[in-house]
């Protein structure tokens, strides 16, 4: 019989280390995708293309790579960012959301019709003011939808971290199987967790989804 | 800090085995997931409320948990009932079945996308349900879907790396072993990024090509 009184509570820590992860890697992955994405319309050339190459090039590669990489190989060439399991994880997956969310401002940022750039720019206004006060007020809205569709795939790629020995809700199940040798309720129960964080979220964005149509 | 490639270039051969094992693993799941997407879909618009409720619950789960959860219950867990499946079914199983929640969605937007309008003109020249499906919502519903289902396509072969957690021998899998082997971390890793990245690129540009010229109606 599965012990809820013994392994509940671990589960439950666990739980709350990827939303905790979830938050936060997925809060300065908008930064950094608002930053790429902005670049990707930027006046000068060697910008865009920058932004391009880490926005594609990360979105080709797995999210196991990437962890696995700041784990064992980035130490090796900066010794200074040898870091513990949990920054190594936080790093990686907001890399990782980064590039996504930055193409998916440049995709709201392009939605945006011309026209209405050339207006501001007939009125006189240069990039900055351009972008603040025409652009993206309106490419944040756009945005949200996809936004909260990348939210679900971060908490669910955020499972991985459990590969590099961070003790997420994964790993937490993996470290009680090896106790309690029931491996199918184990995940079950594992899986019930994530999807009570994940399906929440789903909710709001069909919610937010319907709103806005 | 210094690359150098001499240490792991004789593991080249390894190396591209081991993306060919990804690839087929990725195909696999992808045909067998994309075929049961399409029973999924058709359970998840049917009249019949059991059938709904049933597919939308497969949908729903198999999208709000994580691959690796998945992939932990069938190669860990089933045992417990006694179904044993090698490292290579497990992935197979459980990487068809999460396709096949995604492309289940995929399918019902693409249906979705063709207008309401041009069924409605169908049945009005008394073309019969079949016959509205094959001459009239299939083909614009195939392109509205493709870029969807490459994406889908992509992510599935990103994600194969998951294989390695229950030690199937893919691509990732074998540049961890590589890794301890060689002890050439560095030059391991970033080959092995850019053979995925490769890869990934190469399924987007054929792809992109495909949309332009085979499916140009």
């Amino acid at each position: 019989m599965f012990d809820f009184g013994q392994f509940m509570p671990p589960l439950i820590r666990g739980a709350l280390l990827t939303i905790f992860l979830c938050v936060v890697s997925g809060a300065l992955g908008t930064l950094i995708g608002l930053i790429f994405g902005i670049a990707r319309s930027a006046p000068l050339a060697v910008v865009r293309w920058l932004a391009a190459i880490y926005t594609n090039f990360i979105r080709g590669i797995p999210i196991l790579i990437i962890l696995l990489f700041m784990y064992f190989a980035l130490p090796l060439m900066f010794p200074a960012a040898t870091f513990d399991r949990g920054v190594t994880a936080i790093v990686g997956l907001s890399v990782y959301s980064g590039a996504y969310m930055a193409e998916i401002f440049r995709g709201s940022i392009e939605a945006i019709p011309r026209g209405q750039l050339e207006a501001a720019e007939a009125l006189g206004m240069h990039y900055l003011l351009k972008m603040r006060y025409v652009v993206m007020p309106q490419a944040l809205k756009i945005a949200v939808p996809p936004a909260i569709g990348f939210l679900i795939a971060l908490v669910k790629a955020s499972s991985l971290v459990s590969v590099i020995g961070f003790t997420d809700l994964t790993r937490a199940g993996r470290i009680i199987t090896s106790q309690n040798h029931l491996p199918l309720v184990t995940f079950v129960i594992v899986a019930a967790l994530y999807f009570i964080i994940s399906y929440p979220i789903s909710l709001f964005g069909r919610w937010y989804e319907r709103r806005l149509a | 800090m210094t690359f150098y490639f001499g240490d792991i270039l004789p593991y080249l051969p390894v190396m591209l085995e081991a993306l060919w094992v990804s690839i087929y693993v990725t195909l696999g799941s992808f045909f067998l997931g994309s075929v049961l997407g399409v029973f999924v879909y058709l359970g998840r618009d049917s009249s019949a409320k059991p059938l709904r409720v049933l597919a939308g619950g497969f949908i729903e789960v198999f999208r709000n948990t994580p691959l690796l959860v998945q992939l932990y219950l069938i190669y860990f867990g089933l045992p417990e009932i006694g179904i044993n499946l090698n490292p290579l079914w497990s992935a197979l199983l459980g990487m068809t079945l999460n396709n096949a929640a995604y492309t289940a969605e995929i399918f019902r937007a693409g249906i979705q996308s063709v207008p309401d309008g041009l069924r409605e003109a169908a049945s009005a020249l008394g073309m019969r349900f079949s016959q509205t499906f094959r001459y009239i919502v299939l083909k614009p519903a195939v392109r509205n879907v493709l870029p969807s289902l490459t994406n889908q396509f992509i992510v599935l072969f990103l994600f194969s790396s998951v294989g390695s957690v229950i030690s199937l021998n893919e691509l990732t899998a074998t540049l961890q072993d590589l890794n301890q082997q060689t002890l050439r971390t560095l030059e391991v890793f970033t080959f092995g990024a850019g053979l995925y990245y490769l890869t990934s690129a190469a399924i987007a540009w054929s792809s992109r090509l495909a949309e332009r010229t085979l499916f140009r109606w």
